[in-house]
C-alpha cells in the first residue's frame, strides 16, 4: 500500500523495466556470439610460425617417437589462442621426413605423446604440475606467461613493444634430452631456473 | 518503494544466465577451432610460416589495428571514431563526424546550428556534455552548451574522437554529466608534408584547405594550416529561404618538440572567423583565437606527468537574440600518474580556470550582471587496483571542485571490471556527477531591470545524477568487436523556471531545481571487418527518460519537454569498401526514431561517398549526403536539411 503512494514516478518502475531489458538484451547478445567461430589474432598467427620454426631447430632423441615415421605432435594445453592458424601453418609440412599434427586438450595426460606442448595462459596456475608431469621426458614446453621459463618451461614468449620475443631455459631442455641448435639459442634470451623454495 | 526482493530474484537469475552464457561461450571459443572460412591462400599463417625466426622477430604485430587494442578491455562506455572513419564517411565538419558515434544524439537545426547530446536531454540548450579539442574545453559557461559552428579542425589531421557516454565527472570534471567528447588531432610528426584539398557542392557551396608539415632537425616537428568553407542556407519549414548561410575561415599551427626521449613539448593554436547570413540588419559574426602549451614527462611505462596551459577567446554577435558574448578563458592543468606498490596505479591532478564572460545586449532581456568573472578550482584522485592481475580491476576515485555558483562539488565513482578471458570484459560502475550552474541558470533576467518577470536563479544549485552502469565488451574473433553498455540514471535538482513564491504563484519567476527523474537505456556498438577490403562499424541505442516535479514544484509538462526531446531508438551503420582499381565505396546510414514532444517524425537517411585514388598523391571523391529524401527535419524548431552533393580533389605530397 505505502509503496504505491510514496513512489513519485510513473506507476511501472523504470528500474524494473531496465532490469528486464538488460537481461533480455544481454542473453540475446551473448547467444548471438555462439555462432562466431574463433579465429586467431595476428600475434598468435606469428607465434604459430615461431612454433613451426622451433620444431626445425630442435633435435628430439629417437626415443621421443614411437617409430621412424611417427609425426611430430604439437600439443595445445588449455584455452587455445591459435584457432586455425597453427593447423594452417603446419599443414602439408614435414620436418626431417616427419609430418606435423596438432592436438588439443585441457589435460596434460592426453598430450604425453607430444614432442612439443604449448601451455596456454589459462594454465598459469597449474605450471608446477605440468612441469612435474613432463620432467625428464623428451618434450619441449612453450609458454607465454611471465616466469614460465624460469619456473621450469623450455621456451617462453614475451613482448618487446609490438614485437614477439622468446626466452630459453637451456637447463630445462638439456634435462629433457633435447638438442637445441645454437642458432635458436643465439636468437633467444637465455634464462636460468629460479631457485626453488619460493612458494606460490 | 517496491520490495527489493523482486528485483533481486529476477536480477540474480538474469545475471546467472548471462554469466553462464558467457562462460559457455568462452569454452566454446576454445574448443571450436573450425573456422567457416577456407584459409585464404595468402592469409597470415601462410605468409608467416615462410619467414625465418629473425624475420618473425622483426614483425610489428599490432598492424594499424582498426579496432583499438585496449578498447576491448576498457571498462566504460567509450566509443572511438578514427580519423579514417570520418574521412571515409564524407563528413566535412565535426558535428557530422559525431553522427558516426552510435551513442550520441545529433540533430541539425540549420546550416550553423546543431544540438548534440549523449544519454538524452537533447535540446537547444543541451548542457550535460563536456567537449574537448586537444585538451581544451569548448563548452561555454554561458549555457553549458557548445557552439558547434565555432568548433572546427582540419579533419585531415584528426587522429580520433573518443566518445564516453555516461558520467566522466571523476576524471574530466564538471559538465561531464552524461558524456565526454574528446577530439584528438595527430601530432605534427604524423602530419608531415603538403596537403591541399578543395571542392564544391550544393549545400556545401565551396571549401578549400591547405596544410604543410615540416621538421627542423630530428626532434622538432611543426605544421601550419588554413581552411575555409561556405555553406548555403537551408529552407524554413514554410518553404521560404532561411537566413543561416555560414562561412568560416580558420588557420592554425602545431609544434611538437622532443628534447629527449622522455620529454614532449607541444604548442598549438588556432584562429577563426566567419559569419552567418542573418542579413537584417547585418550578418551575425563570430571569431576566436586560442593557444595551448603542454609538457609531458615520462618516468616509466606506468608513470608520467603533464602540465598544460591554454588561453582561449571566443566572440559572437547573434543578431537574432541581439546578444553578444565574449568569453576569455585561462586554464592551467596538472596531472601525474604513478604506480603504488605492484598492484595500484594512482592518477591525480589539479586545475584552475578563469573565465571572463561579457554579454552586452540591446535586448530587453539578458544577463544580469552583464559581465562576470568565474573561477573554477578542481582536483582529482583516482586509484586503480588490480585485485587479481589481468582479471579483476577495481577503480575508485573522486573529483573535488569549487565553482562560483554552487561552491564545492564532489563527484566520486567506483568501477569494477572483470576480464575472464583476454577478449572479454564485464564491467560495472556507480558514479555521481553534477552539471554545475551556468550563466543562463544564474544570471538570466527578463527584463534586464527590475521589476523582473524572470529574475535569474539566485538559489539555483547543480543538477545531479547518480548513474549505475553495467557493460560487456567482447572481441570474439579478431575481426569483430562488440560493446554493450547499459545504464540507469537518477537525476535530482533538474532545471525549472517557476514562481519564486511557491505558494500562490506570482512574480518574479526564478530558475530553480524543481525536477527529479530517471533515465535508462542500452548502447550497442561494434566493429566488424569481414574481409580485408570491407569494414563495418555501427550501433544501436535505446533510450528512455522520465522527469517529474519534486514536491512543491509545478513545472508544466510542456516545459519539461523543452529540457530534452529524445528519440527512443537510434541506429547507425557505416560501411567502408575498398574496390579494385583504387576505388572506395562508402555508405553511412542512420535511423532516428520520432521525437515525442513537440512531435517530429522518425527518419532514415544515408550518405554515400565514392573515392578514387589516382595514385598515392591524388584523390578524387564525390559525396552525397542525406540522400533518402529531398529534405528532412531533425528538430521541431529546425530547418529542412536538404539532399546534397559535393565533389572534392585532394593532393597529399
Amino acid at each position: 500500500m505505502i509503496e504505491n503512494i510514496s513512489y513519485p514516478g510513473p506507476s511501472r518502475s523504470p528500474m524494473r523495466r531496465y532490469m528486464t531489458w538488460l537481461c533480455a538484451v544481454a542473453v540475446l547478445f551473448i547467444g548471438a556470439l555462439r555462432v562466431q567461430a574463433e579465429a586467431a589474432d595476428t600475434e598468435h598467427q606469428v607465434k604459430a610460425a615461431f612454433l613451426f620454426n622451433f620444431a626445425q631447430f630442435i633435435d628430439w632423441p629417437p626415443s621421443a617417437f614411437t617409430n621412424t615415421n611417427a609425426p611430430i605432435c604439437i600439443g595445445i594445453l588449455g584455452a587455445d589462442p591459435f584457432g586455425e592458424s597453427l593447423d594452417e601453418t603446419v599443414r602439408d609440412e614435414t620436418i626431417h621426413g616427419r609430418t606435423l599434427v596438432v592436438r588439443r586438450s585441457r589435460k596434460i595426460e592426453d598430450l604425453k605423446d607430444c614432442q612439443m606442448i604449448f601451455v596456454c595462459r589459462s594454465e598459469k596456475k597449474n605450471l608446477d604440475e605440468i612441469f612435474a608431469a613432463v620432467k625428464g621426458k623428451p618434450v619441449l614446453t612453450v609458454g607465454e606467461t611471465e616466469g614460465f621459463a624460469e619456473r621450469g618451461g623450455g621456451i617462453n614468449f614475451y613482448r618487446d613493444g609490438n614485437k614477439v620475443r622468446f626466452e630459453i631455459n637451456p637447463a630445462v631442455t638439456r634435462q629433457n634430452g633435447l638438442r637445441v641448435s645454437s642458432e635458436l639459442l643465439s636468437l633467444g634470451r637465455i634464462v636460468k631456473s629460479e631457485t626453488k623454495g619460493k612458494s606460490e | 518503494m517496491h520490495f527489493p526482493g523482486i528485483y533481486f530474484r529476477n536480477w540474480f537469475s538474469c545475471l546467472l544466465t548471462v554469466l553462464l552464457a558467457a562462460s559457455e561461450f568462452s569454452a566454446l571459443a576454445q574448443s571450436s577451432s573450425k573456422s567457416s572460412d577456407l584459409p585464404n591462400a595468402e592469409s597470415g599463417p601462410a605468409i608467416y610460416k615462410k619467414m625465418s625466426l629473425s624475420e618473425l622477430m622483426a614483425l610489428e604485430i599490432t598492424t594499424a589495428s582498426r579496432v583499438p587494442e585496449k578498447l576491448s578491455q576498457s571498462p566504460s562506455a567509450v566509443q572511438v571514431i578514427t580519423g579514417e572513419a570520418v574521412h571515409r564517411s564524407g563528413a566535412m565538419n565535426l558535428a557530422d563526424a559525431l553522427r558516426l558515434a552510435p551513442n550520441l544524439q545529433v540533430g541539425q537545426i540549420n546550416s550553423y546550428g546543431w544540438v548534440i547530446s549523449s544519454r538524452g536531454f537533447n535540446a537547444l540548450f543541451a548542457n550535460k556534455l563536456l567537449v574537448m579539442i586537444d585538451g581544451r574545453s569548448v563548452y561555454t559557461p554561458l549555457d553549458a552548451g557548445v557552439f558547434w559552428d565555432a568548433q572546427n579542425i582540419l579533419l585531415e589531421d584528426l587522429d580520433r574522437i573518443e566518445v564516453v557516454s555516461g558520467p566522466g565527472g571523476t576524471l574530466w570534471g564538471a559538465n561531464a554529466v552524461n558524456g565526454v567528447i574528446n577530439i584528438i588531432t595527430k601530432s605534427a610528426k604524423e602530419t608531415q608534408g603538403l596537403y591541399v584539398s578543395g571542392g564544391a557542392g550544393s549545400l556545401l557551396r565551396d571549401f578549400g584547405a591547405v596544410r604543410y608539415g615540416g621538421s627542423a632537425g630530428t626532434n622538432l616537428f611543426y605544421r601550419v594550416y588554413a581552411q575555409r568553407f561556405d555553406r548555403n542556407a537551408m529552407d524554413l519549414q514554410d518553404g521560404s529561404r532561411g537566413a543561416d548561410a555560414l562561412n568560416m575561415s580558420q588557420g592554425g599551427f602545431r609544434m611538437d618538440y622532443y628534447p629527449s626521449e622522455v620529454n614532449t613539448l607541444t604548442l598549438q593554436g588556432d584562429f577563426y572567423g566567419g559569419d552567418y547570413n542573418t542579413r537584417i540588419p547585418t550578418n551575425s559574426t563570430l571569431d576566436g583565437q586560442n593557444i595551448l602549451g603542454r609538457w609531458t614527462h615520462t618516468f616509466s611505462e606506468e608513470s608520467d606527468l603533464s602540465v598544460q596551459m591554454y588561453a582561449d577567446r571566443t566572440w559572437r554577435r547573434d543578431i537574432g537574440s541581439t546578444i553578444n558574448d565574449e568569453l576569455t578563458t585561462y586554464d592551467l592543468d596538472f596531472q601525474h600518474r604513478f604506480p603504488l606498490g605492484s598492484r595500484q596505479t594512482i592518477l591525480w591532478g589539479a586545475g584552475y580556470r578563469l573565465m571572463k564572460d561579457e554579454t552586452p545586449t540591446t535586448s530587453f532581456l539578458g544577463f544580469v550582471p552583464e559581465d562576470r568573472n568565474m573561477q573554477l578550482f578542481s582536483g582529482f584522485l583516482q586509484d586503480e587496483i588490480s585485485l587479481v592481475p589481468e582479471r579483476w580491476k577495481f577503480t575508485i576515485g573522486t573529483k573535488l571542485e569549487h565553482n562560483d555558483f554552487s561552491g564545492f562539488e564532489v563527484q566520486p565513482s567506483v568501477r569494477l571490471a572483470w576480464t575472464p578471458t583476454e577478449r572479454q570484459t564485464i564491467w560495472g560502475a556507480i558514479s555521481r556527477a553534477v552539471r554545475s550552474p551556468s550563466r543562463i541558470d544564474a544570471d538570466y533576467h527578463i527584463p534586464k531591470t527590475p521589476p523582473y518577470f524572470v529574475g535569474g536563479g539566485p538559489d539555483f544549485d547543480s543538477e545531479k545524477v547518480i548513474a549505475y552502469e553495467l557493460g560487456y565488451r567482447v572481441q570474439p574473433v579478431q575481426k569483430l568487436s562488440l560493446s554493450l553498455a547499459t545504464f540507469f540514471n537518477q537525476y535530482d535538482d533538474v532545471y525549472t523556471v517557476e514562481p519564486r513564491n511557491l505558494v500562490g504563484g506570482g512574480f518574479p519567476f526564478t530558475i530553480q531545481n524543481g525536477l527529479e527523474g530517471q533515465s535508462w537505456g542500452v548502447e550497442l556498438s561494434g566493429n566488424y571487418q569481414p574481409f580485408e577490403r570491407w569494414r563495418l562499424r555501427g550501433g544501436y541505442t535505446y533510450f528512455h527518460k522520465d522527469l517529474w516535479n519534486k514536491p512543491g514544484h509545478s513545472f508544466s509538462d510542456d516545459n519539461i519537454a523543452t529540457l530534452g526531446n529524445d528519440p527512443e531508438h537510434q541506429f547507425v551503420l557505416q560501411s567502408m569498401l575498398d574496390l579494385p582499381n583504387h576505388f572506395q565505396l562508402d555508405l553511412t546510414g542512420r535511423y532516428v526514431d520520432s521525437l515525442p514532444k513537440p512531435e517530429l517524425a522518425s527518419y532514415f537517411t544515408f550518405d554515400v561517398r565514392l573515392g578514387w585514388q589516382y595514385d598515392e598523391h591524388i584523390e578524387l571523391a564525390i559525396v552525397g549526403q542525406n540522400l533518402m529524401q529531398e529534405h528532412h527535419l531533425e528538430s521541431p524548431i529546425g530547418q529542412e536539411i536538404p539532399r546534397s552533393v559535393f565533389g572534392s580533389v585532394t593532393v597529399r605530397w
